[in-house]
């Protein structure tokens, strides 16, 4: 069950990066607002047909959840919001470099400590060298787009 | 000034998995398309509101823009649903591996090829590195 967990989320992953290779095309005509607007407006339209079909839940729940767990939907918009404000000043790459670290740093310690009801799992030695290969990944990939950069330039 | 701007890019990351750990527990409750549901549902009011009154652009490039440039939304409802299934089943850290690891290989495939309207850049050693290192950081987490 787990690998075949881990390989739907590839599969997201992957949509979510031709998610924002579309988003950045679309949005150099129609703006950054709008681009984020419509990409939830389209998404809603397509949930709600989902929902209709196959959803089995209750979406009526939602008024007896407790409203902290309504608040993540603040978090993907501070999240666009922060990203905006921080690309101008320090570029795309450094962005996303920065956001994957915040990200994996913050989801092994939520495992570490269960918050919010998730699977407890432990920080140990495994845990810090998968932390270190990352940082390992995250360097090479600035690299990476440094030459990339180097090679347009030279043309 | 450049400090502040790599603290509120961590942070940013950091409200992504804080997000994902939180809709884990919401969609146990109200179920799993509901929960991305309702995700997109805040997400439209609240950038509505602030196309309202911070929009500058041209909403109106939607009709005259190419059909597939549209997509956005629909493939974002296939991510964020990844997420509130995986989570309870594998935890925060190895679900954002996973995602970090297919956007990592396909935004390289997708920029290689300057598919999707994107600017061409070719793959090189060092991306194959970092792909590698990512690898071995999921099998490890693991």
């Amino acid at each position: 069950m787990g690998i075949f967990m881990i390989l739907f989320t590839l599969i997201g992953g992957i949509t979510l990066s031709a998610q924002s290779s579309i988003n950045g095309t679309f949005s150099r005509k129609a703006g950054t607002i709008e681009t984020t607007f419509l990409t939830f407006l389209t998404g809603t339209m397509f949930l709600t047909i989902f929902i209709l079909f196959f959803g089995g839940g209750n979406v009526l729940a939602l008024f007896d959840v407790p409203k902290c767990q309504l608040s993540a939907a603040l978090l993907g918009t501070m999240y666009l919001l922060l990203t905006v404000m921080a690309v101008p000043r320090i570029g795309v790459i450094a962005t996303n470099i920065a956001g994957i670290a915040g990200q994996l740093v913050i989801g092994v310690v939520i495992d570490h400590f269960g918050w919010f009801n998730s699977l407890v799992i432990e920080f140990d030695t495994k845990r810090i060298f998968a932390l270190l290969f990352m940082i390992l990944s995250l360097y090479f990939i600035y690299k990476g787009n440094k030459r990339s950069k180097e090679i347009l330039n030279t043309q | 000034m450049r400090f502040i701007s790599y603290i509120l890019a961590l942070l940013a990351g950091a409200a992504l998995s804080f997000e994902g750990a939180i809709y884990a527990e919401l969609g146990k409750t109200i179920g799993q398309i509901e929960t991305s549901f309702y995700n997109f549902f805040m997400g439209s009011i609240i950038m509505g509101l602030l196309l309202l009154f911070f929009g500058k652009g041209k909403l109106s490039y939607t009709f005259e823009a190419p059909k597939w440039s549209l997509l956005g939304g629909a493939l974002g409802v296939v991510y964020l649903t990844s997420i509130v299934v995986s989570v309870p089943f594998v935890g925060v850290g190895i679900t954002m591996v996973a995602v970090i690891i297919g956007q990592l290989i396909m935004s390289m495939v997708i920029e290689h090829f300057g598919w999707l309207g994107s600017k061409k850049t070719m793959i090189n050693k060092e991306k194959i590195f970092a792909v590698i290192s990512m690898i071995i950081a999921l099998i490890l987490i693991n």
